[in-house]
């Protein structure tokens, strides 16, 4: 399935959650002082929020570019 | 520190009520605003988020609190409070020649340029050795103790440079042929297996 085809709002959607879980994880790694709160910050947290921009900026590239019609 | 903390709490929220905006109503963004308030809320404000939240992240782990939360590390955060003035790292902890609240990290942290980062590294394999494998029953550091982690601060004292013995010995002091640490020298440090015979000192008493 082409990412393009998901269309935009599910794109969003999609970053979105990522985003959000990504950025809970990261408050409860806050309230933590221990290793095992830097290892949930460093490779769930940061990761989630990572994949959840690259799908808004994909989102930006493929679902937003106009369609080959629409270029006329 | 909490200040930062709380000032990062609020940046979070932010970006998770800009986030749940476009996952309610996607279509937000069709408009020029929307489209400015998306690249906020879903790439500007994760970005500063995950950036000053590792850089909190960084410098909690160089609290004694974050090194002394692993079972395996209970004993020489212990050590710390030994009454005995021989005892290296209780000595630099109670008197204060290294911050109190950051003293694992003052003597143990690699000051050279990619130092925090072979730290890091260091550490995730300890995390691993604490919660997937097993600890070592002695733990040691891997290459030995560096005296270059000492010398980062008594280099150039006046107390270190003019005692004789480290005069005889300077050239293999800072090249580390000789440890700081060995026999017949400051070789009482944590001594962790025989921490519960020893007399503890107690803050304020």
């Amino acid at each position: 399935m082409k990412l393009g085809g998901l269309g935009l709002p599910t794109l969003l959607r999609i970053a979105s959650v990522l985003i959000i879980v990504g950025l809970v994880v990261e408050i409860v790694s806050l309230c933590w002082i221990h290793p095992l709160a830097f290892v949930l910050f460093a490779f769930v947290g940061a990761s989630l929020i990572g994949i959840g921009i690259l799908v808004y900026l994909a989102s930006l590239v493929f679902a937003a570019s106009p369609s080959a019609e629409n270029r006329g | 520190m909490l200040g930062f903390t709380g000032i990062l709490i609020a940046l979070i929220a932010l970006a998770i009520a800009l986030a749940a905006l476009f996952l309610i109503r996607p279509s937000v963004t069709a408009g020029a605003t929307g489209k400015i308030l998306a690249f906020i809320g879903l790439f500007i404000l994760p970005v500063l988020c995950v950036s000053a939240g590792m850089s909190e992240q960084m410098q909690r782990s160089e609290q004694t609190r974050f090194c002394i939360s692993c079972h395996a590390m209970e004993p020489y955060g212990r050590s710390l409070y030994v009454d005995d003035p021989n005892y290296i790292p209780a000595q630099h902890f109670q008197n204060h020649r290294v911050p109190a609240d950051q003293a694992c990290y003052a003597c143990h942290a690699d000051y050279t340029i990619y130092g925090p980062l072979k730290d890091k590294l260091k550490g995730i394999t300890r995390i691993y050795m604490q919660y997937v494998s097993t600890p070592p029953k002695k733990i040691v550091i891997s290459g030995g103790y560096s005296n270059l982690q000492c010398l980062h601060c008594h280099a150039g004292a006046r107390s270190f440079e003019g005692n004789p013995v480290h005069v005889a010995i300077m050239d293999s002091l800072k090249t580390n042929q000789m440890s700081c640490i060995s026999s017949g020298c400051h070789d009482t440090v944590h001594n962790a297996s025989e921490i519960d015979h020893l007399k503890m000192w107690r803050p304020g008493q």
